[in-house]
């Protein structure tokens, strides 16, 4: 028999589904960036400004790192860090909150047309706090650094 | 509405074919048309070699869960009008493997719905569990907070839309969760301690990440996110170390409230 298990492309695919499965897939998706940003950003600061392979720990050697990303697309990525980041960590606040059972209502009969209560409670305004908070600190951080 | 619908159904023979195909079928409409009766117009008249799963035809046996439209459902619950397009796609449930054309295999499905132990476990007495002398009792509140979970009729939809058993085949996935929520909260049982060492494990409870897809797709109102969520919160709480002092003091943390009612020889 086929396995039909979709692999990692099971966990990208939210159409025709909820907003919840929406957020799983940013968070997941803004993990990763998040996580890659860090990575290098560790690997900035500690091999090119003080590192093996940097000139050692200067002023200048700062400076100059930091002039890799005084440009267009370093601002534009900038932005996009800003973004995931905040995006990632108020929606992680939603599922810590979601794991310990807060924010949920009890469980109770459900009434046709059945709507789940899980999926009705404060946790769904939360992801649209993650959304919004997001949009707007990109777009400040955009007009500090474009402006 | 158009008079006619393209109904596009996927077809496999993994003992034949290497990939699974869709082929178009034509299905004149009428008024109330389900997807179920569109499959059966296409297996009576069209092609009697389409392999489908139904029986109930009213959402009561949950065998005809399906991918419509990219979106699991129960084929005879869905009306073709309300899916609002001329195109139907019909496709078999993600994660259980493909027997032929729209009918998987629920064996694993039904598995790990048993190894949650789905009944009232009462200890001591291995006769009064197989032959109760009495009825054990509860109150219409403690009904209602578990009740929603005894409705699921096992269609596996919430299992096939589970992102996480699109990737970890041990995960028990949303339905046995919810049935090991269901139990855990029933006064009468008395495995508590087992059933949460049956989910605090690398592949159980914490493999959930909420994406709730589960709950939404389910035609019976049961919120399985909602479960495992609280299931989740009743681990924390019993692995918690204010539990554990509490305990070594000889206090009672999860006291069932409803002691008296319960019967005891």
């Amino acid at each position: 028999m086929a396995t039909n298990k979709r692999g990692v492309a099971g966990w990208l695919d939210p159409l025709h589904l909820n907003i919840e499965r929406w957020a799983y897939v940013f968070q997941r998706v803004t993990g990763l960036a998040v996580l890659a940003y860090v990575l290098g950003h560790i690997g900035d600061t500690s091999f090119f400004v003080g590192g093996p392979f940097g000139e050692g720990p200067s002023p200048s050697s700062w400076s100059s790192d930091l002039s890799v990303t005084e440009n267009a697309f370093g601002h534009v990525v900038l932005v996009m860090v800003v973004l995931v980041v905040v995006y990632h960590g108020i929606n992680g606040i939603r599922l810590i909150l979601s794991e310990y059972g807060m924010i949920f209502a009890k469980p109770s009969r459900p009434d046709y047309p059945y709507k789940a209560k899980s999926l009705r409670t404060v946790q769904k305004h939360l992801i649209w706090v993650a959304i919004i908070a997001a949009i707007l600190a990109a777009l400040y951080t955009g007009g500090t650094l474009f402006g | 509405m158009a008079d006619e619908l393209a109904l596009r159904i996927q077809r496999f023979d993994p003992s034949m074919e290497e990939r699974p195909h869709l082929e178009r079928y034509a299905i004149p409409l009428k008024d109330g048309m389900t997807v179920l009766d569109a499959l059966i117009y296409a297996k009576d008249t069209l092609d009697h070699g389409i392999a489908m799963r139904f029986s109930c035809r009213m959402a009561s046996c949950g065998s005809c869960g399906m991918k419509i439209n990219g979106r699991p459902r129960l084929a005879c619950e869905t009306q073709l009008k309300d899916l609002r397009s001329s195109t139907v796609t019909v496709q078999p449930m993600d994660n259980f493997p493909i027997v032929r054309d729209l009918v998987v295999d629920l064996e694993s499905f039904f598995s790990k719905h048993r190894s949650v132990s789905p009944h009232l476990v009462r200890k001591g007495d291995e006769k009064e569990q197989e032959s109760p002398t009495g009825e054990y009792l509860m109150t219409p509140q403690e009904l209602d907070s578990l009740v929603q979970f005894t409705y699921c009729i096992k269609c596996g939809l919430c299992s096939s839309s589970c992102p996480t058993g699109s990737t970890d085949s041990l995960f028990p996935g949303p339905q046995a969760l919810a049935q090991e929520f269901r139990y855990l909260q029933d006064p009468r049982d008395e495995a508590r301690e087992e059933r949460l060492d049956l989910v605090d494990t690398e592949h159980g409870v914490w493999r959930c990440h909420f994406a709730g897809t589960c709950s939404a797709v389910c035609p019976k109102g049961v919120d399985p996110a909602l479960g495992i969520q609280l299931l989740k919160r009743h681990v924390m709480a019993a692995r918690s170390p204010f539990r554990r002092r509490r305990e070594r003091k000889g206090a009672k943390v999860f006291p069932n409230p409803n002691e008296d009612l319960l019967r005891k020889d």
